[in-house]
């Protein structure tokens, strides 16, 4: 499943990188690049006082208005380990609120009601799946129909080319190229947790940058995460709208791209613009290059996730709807 | 005569006392997890039963030591969810059968493809009866996969009811597609899907 979301990335990338060719429509958008590199390089400065201040961060994040709302929603799953329905039923749209509703009313239960609470959960499961879909499907014919063209699509062209490729190259060089491509893309992911005010997130990420471009050789190895212990922070756009309390709108499987709702589709829309290689490469055919050989290598190192999925479901195309969204959810929640 | 039984008294409270932790406490959720899995990869390792013709013994035993992990009831009703009351207990008994299958299958394949990766046990919460174990799995890749077991107190053991796996729930991801197929077609249907994916 992942595999697919992240060929799509790309995929929405390579097309944009074919528009690149039409000059005129770049003109206007040369402003773009060097403004956004100057702010990043404003950032870069200001990295070690990130790091000096990463406790404030974390205060802020606490008093933000929109953080607080969203625990305040989630406040049924996150109590309890064992209540992986409450988790459901959270992911089940209006039921969920409802069940919300229901114990936020009950004011947070003393712990010597967590027993009761449990039980009544356990009551309350057999209610799951009463609204069909968490996350409306109103395109359903036509994401089906996607679903499959894109399905075909793995299985004629990206997985045997991937899998030819794999012959080709030791895992150890598919990994350091999976490195290289990853880094790269270090704005996308700064510019994320800017806008979260996850303030040690870009600490992270630009430490990352500068030290795996350094030591870890244009940032084929990934030094700041065994060294440092800095993981990459995997954040996106589309994380920042929902932060900001937009919703998902609704799922779309889109042809090449994948799945993702109209919340992802807008945030793919917004990361175009902050794709180095748009501005790194200037002619066109470099950058086909680079994104093929991206494609191609993160395909290699992905063989066989589609395939489990779809051999473990029922019904694929609800399987890999639902997975996304969880994956999302999931994702956004970090 | 009354005297030494009345002696005899704090000696066996001792001894009771002594012996009912361990009577009722079958070791925390990670331990169970943690066993099995070492389990699993024992004999997913084991360079005797690598040989083609070994391939049955060697499911065999996997399937052994994950049915004693996996509650296969737990986990039919919950992904049945709503659907699951409806049933006769004939209906319910099939289906925990085949989905069982199922489960098995999916993880079977799944620590078929066994090559060393790292298995890192990082927390464990327990509450009452329930209980989450959160694993980290480091693959050959360099990337981590985030398991999270959720483990429910069934006499003495901590048996899995659902795995979820960077954020996926195994059985929410079951519960849509079964609830989907069932609201357009019917039970019937799901049963007959399920059978055709295990015969397979």
């Amino acid at each position: 499943m992942r595999a697919l979301l992240h060929f799509s990335g790309d995929a929405v990338a390579k097309r944009n990188a074919a528009l690149r060719k039409d000059r005129s429509l770049l003109t206007p958008l040369f402003g773009v690049p060097a403004l956004f590199f100057s702010c990043i390089l404003f950032l870069l400065c200001c990295t070690s006082l990130a790091w000096g201040i990463s406790e404030i961060p974390a205060s802020f994040q606490g008093e933000n208005p929109f953080q607080a709302e969203t625990e305040a929603h989630e406040i049924t799953g996150s109590h309890s380990p064992g209540d992986s329905f409450s988790a459901g039923v959270r992911l089940e749209g209006e039921q969920g609120l409802k069940v919300a509703g229901l114990q936020d009313s009950q004011k947070e239960p003393p712990p010597e009601a967590g027993p009761k609470k449990q039980v009544q959960e356990e009551d309350n499961w057999m209610e799951e799946g009463k609204s069909q879909s968490p996350l409306p499907d109103p395109l359903e014919p036509v994401n089906r129909a996607f679903f499959h063209f894109n399905d075909k699509l793995y299985f004629w062209f990206l997985k045997p080319i991937g899998q030819g490729y794999e012959i080709a190259l030791p895992i150890l060089a598919r990994v350091s190229i999976r490195n290289f491509f990853s880094n790269l893309m270090m704005p996308v992911r700064a510019v994320s947790c800017l806008l979260q005010g996850k303030f040690k997130g870009v600490g992270i990420e630009l430490t990352r940058f500068m030290v795996n471009t350094s030591a870890g050789f244009l940032g084929f190895q990934d030094v700041a995460k065994i060294a440092l212990d800095m993981p990459l922070q995997d954040e996106d756009l589309g994380q920042v709208l929902a932060f900001y309390g937009i919703g998902p709108g609704f799922y779309l499987d889109l042809p090449l791209l994948g799945p993702t709702t109209l919340r992802g589709a807008v945030g793919w829309g917004g990361q175009l613009y902050m794709n180095p290689l748009n501005y790194l490469l200037d002619e066109w055919w470099p950058n086909i290059f680079a994104r093929t050989v991206d494609i191609v290598n993160s395909t290699s190192l992905r063989i066989g996730e589609y395939e489990a999925l779809k051999e473990a479901s029922l019904d694929p195309y609800i399987a890999l709807r639902d997975a996304y969204y969880q994956f999302r959810l999931s994702q956004i929640e970090k | 005569m009354y005297c030494r039984r009345l002696s005899l008294a704090p000696i066996f409270f001792f001894i009771l006392i002594l012996c009912s932790p361990v009577a009722t406490y079958g070791g925390t959720p990670m331990e169970g997890v943690r066993d099995t899995t070492n389990k699993i990869i024992a004999i997913v390792s084991d360079p005797a039963l690598k040989t083609p013709d070994k391939k049955k013994e060697k499911a065999g035993l996997i399937r052994a030591a994950v049915d004693e992990r996996f509650n296969w009831e737990e986990m039919s009703k919950r992904a049945l969810a709503r659907h699951w009351s409806a049933r006769t207990e004939e209906e319910k008994k099939e289906f925990i059968d085949l989905f069982g299958k199922l489960l098995e299958r999916t993880y079977l394949d799944k620590v078929e493809g066994y090559s060393g990766e790292k298995v890192l046990y990082v927390d464990e919460v327990v509450d009452e009866k329930y209980a989450t174990v959160s694993v980290k799995i480091v693959t050959k890749k360099d990337t981590e996969i985030s398991v999270l077991y959720r483990v429910k107190k069934d006499g003495d053991n901590w048996l899995v009811y659902d795995i979820s796996i960077e954020g996926v729930s195994l059985i929410n991801n079951y519960r849509k597609q079964f609830n989907s197929i069932i609201v357009q077609n019917s039970y019937k249907e799901l049963v007959d899907k399920l059978r055709e994916k295990v015969e397979k």
